[in-house]
């Protein structure tokens, strides 16, 4: 037999045996085609608005293809680790280490080749269902049509070729490291490790959940208080820091520590479920405490991106009716009076409402405190704030020795408090006027562009007239008028859009269209969601093919236990009981302690990303949660089939 | 009394094209409390013949019964029933969980059939002092040696009260001082415990300390060997002589 048909022999039987190797491949492959199908493809533009689009879908790519390399050299480790005593045998037949490898390049040459092929028309097809999906969340109406893109191919063909050079050097290293001996040898090292647990280890894992708790208790803190200003950064990364070490110590120590605990209280009397499930993760879960870290963090890490961007896509319709309270903000008098004739002509009914807006320099000192500053800084005593009369806000009823605040932003809510039944004190040209604050009234009157994000005062309408009149003159504003314009019929309000932009009212600093506005919210942050949740699915999917390879690993390392158990005289469906058990803790754990990460996450700063944390959080770890157990169901058939074939 | 009959036993392994007959008209009858070894060259199916005895594999044609039941018709479920209160194992390579102390995986048989805590405590206690493993018990195998981990073998296939234990070449992979070891405790808990042993083996001084030997040669017994009133030495001797006329490896004791 010639080496090249001992190649292709080899590749024929191994077909059969690697699917798992090729089913990374080509995956891999197939899900890097089609987002850079994307990225070349002309409609992204209307999507996106041109060139922030492609580039976000550019550094998307690059972290695709971060995570696609890793986890083809991960499979690509199983895969040569499972024919390590093949590798042994050629080499005691006579074959030099370098014809090894060269049989090898060859081989994955072809299957590369192949899975190329195969994963670049899976992901042709796959883009158009992308592109539909980009269409939908960032609500452009195109027509996503099937074009094949040769940059695209080409680029793939560039990083997957960059990436089988990676691995021919992994290959190399492995061949060369290894001799004969240690190659037969290789996959009973795994099963060398079992020790006892030691009370060292119990600290361990007592430290680490020391450090998850102590992680998630600062997190709680983050926006809260004593730690901002220039500490928020060290927080952050403290945070970060004891969380990711937190969770290697937990798996490190805390889980075999915990598993023996109970396994103690059972004094040597363990029934199959024990068997199957408790002794096997305690020593498992040592040796994998390293990516089983990698993998809860960045599970953590993607729901907690997905997460965010899921909650500012949700509430961007909240978040524009906050910042733009009407349809159209005009703050010039003789610019709203042309926007509104020109609305009269084309028949498209509205209503308006005007009102001067009053600056006036305000001495907050009393009532403001800024989160991680002193109290009563002196800052704030000198600042300036829009006065608006309660006649103009009308939802309100204020007296005259009182004052209000509105338009409170949310996010600045997080940082500034307020302490009612303080003194506010206003300053005119002449007098000064010392109001007791009354609290902050959520309602929104002014779009943030005008006020500046900043709480807007609310006074007794005669207390108004007289600031009006008592204006400091040397005292001046950006905005000094404010006319809102809302459209009676909603149906109308693409026109009333046309309009304001034909008149070029748009051009001017502070008009806005709230149409407008929520068009450019929704792609921008739209494609945000898309990016994101698409790495965050390629996430997903590579990290529970990761756990499922190596869960098959197991399995084929643990069939002579099963064959054992099975000539004990369990059943069948016994050893599937405790497999199921075992499956649920093994891909639970690192499931649950992600989803806990990226809560404490999102908890600590979702507002600053929209205005609905809890929905919009739950549906994603709910659908995360759901596609993840999809790989955990298959590892379970995959047991199954082993424990079949054990006897 | 008749605990294992095997009768007109055959298997065949391959296809209708090219068949390979392992076994063919066999016929064998174990006692009760009986200390059986089979032996033979390798190829003559002394493993397969004790794969179809304990039900880990099943015969092309013929009957087994173990205790008046018929093994050959059982459904999978039944057979693992049959296997964890009749049957015990012991073999070359220990398969003892790795995972498990020595005292879990002797218990493992009794947690199979759901015996009480305390009951399961007393009979590990009893197995564990006839095997002397008792200081051993909270120990991993990979912390043992070979004999003891045949020990905690043997200790688990005792320990449910079998009617009948199978032994794959039990003394395989120890030395010779473990190895008689092993094989005195194991005849000490046949008699004690009255339990039946049969032990494939292809050594005739593991052999020697059975009571009777059968001897198999392409899938059928070539003939059997009884010690009667021999000594252990005088039996041994037989053996070996039986061995040079089967054409097996030549014994130099």
């Amino acid at each position: 037999m010639t080496l090249n048909q001992l190649i292709f022999r080899n590749i024929k039987k191994n077909l059969k045996h690697y699917y798992v190797y090729i089913f990374a491949l080509v995956f891999s492959v197939g899900l890097y085609f089609s987002f850079v199908t994307l990225q070349f493809d002309p409609a992204l533009d209307d999507a996106t608005g041109g060139v922030k689009g492609a580039a976000a879908i550019k550094s998307g790519s690059i972290l695709l293809i971060v995570i696609v390399s890793i986890f083809l050299l991960y499979a690509n480790n199983l895969f040569i680790k499972r024919r390590s005593k093949e590798i042994g045998l050629f080499q005691l037949i006579g074959m030099t280490k370098g014809t090894v490898f060269r049989i090898l390049s060859v081989e994955n040459f072809v299957l590369y080749i192949g899975s190329l092929l195969v994963g670049i028309f899976l992901g042709f097809s796959m883009s158009r269902l992308l592109m539909i999906i980009l269409f939908k969340v960032t609500g452009v109406t195109d027509v996503a049509t099937l074009r094949f893109s040769l940059e695209a191919m080409l680029q793939t063909i560039v990083v997957f070729a960059v990436i089988y050079v990676l691995i021919l050097i992994m290959n190399a290293l492995f061949i060369k490291r290894q001799s004969i001996l240690s190659l037969f040898s290789v996959t009973t090292v795994a099963q060398q490790r079992v020790q006892k647990v030691t009370t060292f280890q119990a600290f361990i894992g007592v430290v680490g959940i020391l450090l998850i708790s102590f992680g998630y208790y600062l997190s709680t803190r983050l926006f809260s208080g004593a730690i901002l200003g220039e500490y928020l950064f060290l927080t952050m990364v403290v945070i970060l820091a004891s969380v990711v070490i937190g969770t290697y110590l937990f798996y490190k120590g805390s889980v075999s520590f915990i598993f023996n605990l109970i396994r103690k209280r059972k004094g040597g009397y363990l029934n199959v479920n024990d068997v199957l499930s408790l002794s096997s993760i305690m020593f498992r879960m040592k040796s994998n405490s390293f990516l089983l870290m990698i993998i809860t963090t960045l599970s953590a890490l993607s729901i907690a991106l997905l997460s965010l961007s899921y909650i500012s896509y949700y509430s961007v319709e909240k978040t524009v009716e906050r910042t733009i309270p009407t349809d159209f903000t005009i703050p010039n008098t003789e610019r709203a009076a042309e926007f509104t004739q020109a609305l009269e002509k084309e028949n498209v009914a509205y209503t308006e409402t005007a009102t001067d807006l009053l600056t006036s320099p305000v001495d907050l000192s009393q009532v403001l405190s800024i989160l991680g500053e002193v109290p009563g800084d002196q800052s704030y005593s000198n600042t300036r704030m829009i006065v608006m009369s309660e006649k103009t806000v009308k939802k309100v009823d204020v007296e005259e020795n009182e004052v209000l605040f509105i338009n409170s932003d949310s996010v600045m809510e997080k940082f500034m408090k307020f302490q009612a039944d303080k003194q506010v004190i206003f300053q005119g040209e002449e007098h000064s006027y010392d109001l007791t604050f009354k609290g902050v009234e959520n309602l929104v009157i002014l779009p943030t562009r005008i006020t500046y994000a900043f709480p807007v005062a609310v006074v007794d309408d005669q207390v108004f007239q007289r600031m009006l009149v008592d204006k400091d003159s040397s005292f001046t504003s950006e905005f000094t008028e404010y006319h809102g314009v809302n459209i009676n019929n909603k149906n109308q309000l693409e026109i009333a859009n046309a309009i304001f932009n034909e008149l070029e009212i748009n051009v001017w600093a502070g008009h806005e269209s709230k149409y407008e506005e929520r068009i450019n919210q929704k792609q921008s942050v739209g494609i945000t969601m898309f990016i994101v949740g698409f790495l965050g699915l390629a996430f997903l999917i590579t990290s529970g093919c990761i756990l499922y390879f190596k869960q098959m690993d197991e399995s084929e390392d643990e069939k002579s236990n099963y064959t054992i158990l099975r000539k004990l005289g369990f059943t069948q469906s016994d050893l599937l009981k405790g497999i199921q058990k075992k499956q649920l803790f093994n891909f639970g754990i690192p499931l649950v302690v992600g989803l806990l990460h990226s809560y404490f996450a999102v908890k600590s700063g979702w507002f600053l990303f929209g205005t609905e944390m809890l929905t919009p959080m739950i549906i994603v770890m709910f659908i995360y949660t759901a596609l993840y157990s999809i790989f955990g169901l298959l590892s379970v058939i995959n047991y199954k089939r082993v424990i079949k074939d054990s006897l | 009394m008749v605990i294992l009959q095997a009768t007109k036993i055959y298997k065949t392994y391959g296809n209708k094209f090219n068949k390979q007959e392992v076994l063919s008209a066999l016929d064998l009858e174990v006692n009760k409390g009986e200390f059986v070894s089979i032996m033979g060259a390798s190829g003559s199916g002394k493993t397969t013949l004790l794969n179809v005895l304990s039900s880990i594999d099943r015969v092309s044609q013929g009957t087994i019964s173990i205790e008046g039941q018929n093994i050959n018709q059982m459904k999978e479920k039944q057979m693992a029933e049959f296997r964890k209160r009749h049957l015990g194992f012991i073999f070359q390579d220990y398969n003892l969980l790795d995972t498990l102390t020595v005292k879990e995986n002797i218990l493992l048989p009794l947690s199979v059939q759901k015996v009480a805590k305390k009951r399961a405590n007393e009979k590990f206690h009893a197995v564990a002092e006839d095997l002397g493993i008792a200081d051993i018990a909270d120990k991993y195998p990979n912390e043992i040696s070979g004999g003891q981990k045949q020990r905690t073998s043997a200790a688990r296939a005792f320990i449910h009260d079998p009617s009948i234990i199978f032994a794959d070449e039990p003394t395989g992979a120890l030395d010779s001082k473990a190895a008689s070891d092993l094989l005195n405790k194991l005849s000490e808990l046949n008699t004690k415990r009255n339990a039946s042993i049969v032990m494939v083996t292809h050594d005739p001084l593991a052999a020697s300390f059975s009571e009777r030997v059968v001897f198999i040669k392409d899938g059928q017994i070539y003939t059997q060997l009884y010690k009667g009133d021999q000594t252990r030495n005088e039996f041994f001797n037989d053996i070996i002589k039986t061995q040079g006329v089967l054409g097996g490896v030549q014994h130099d004791a």
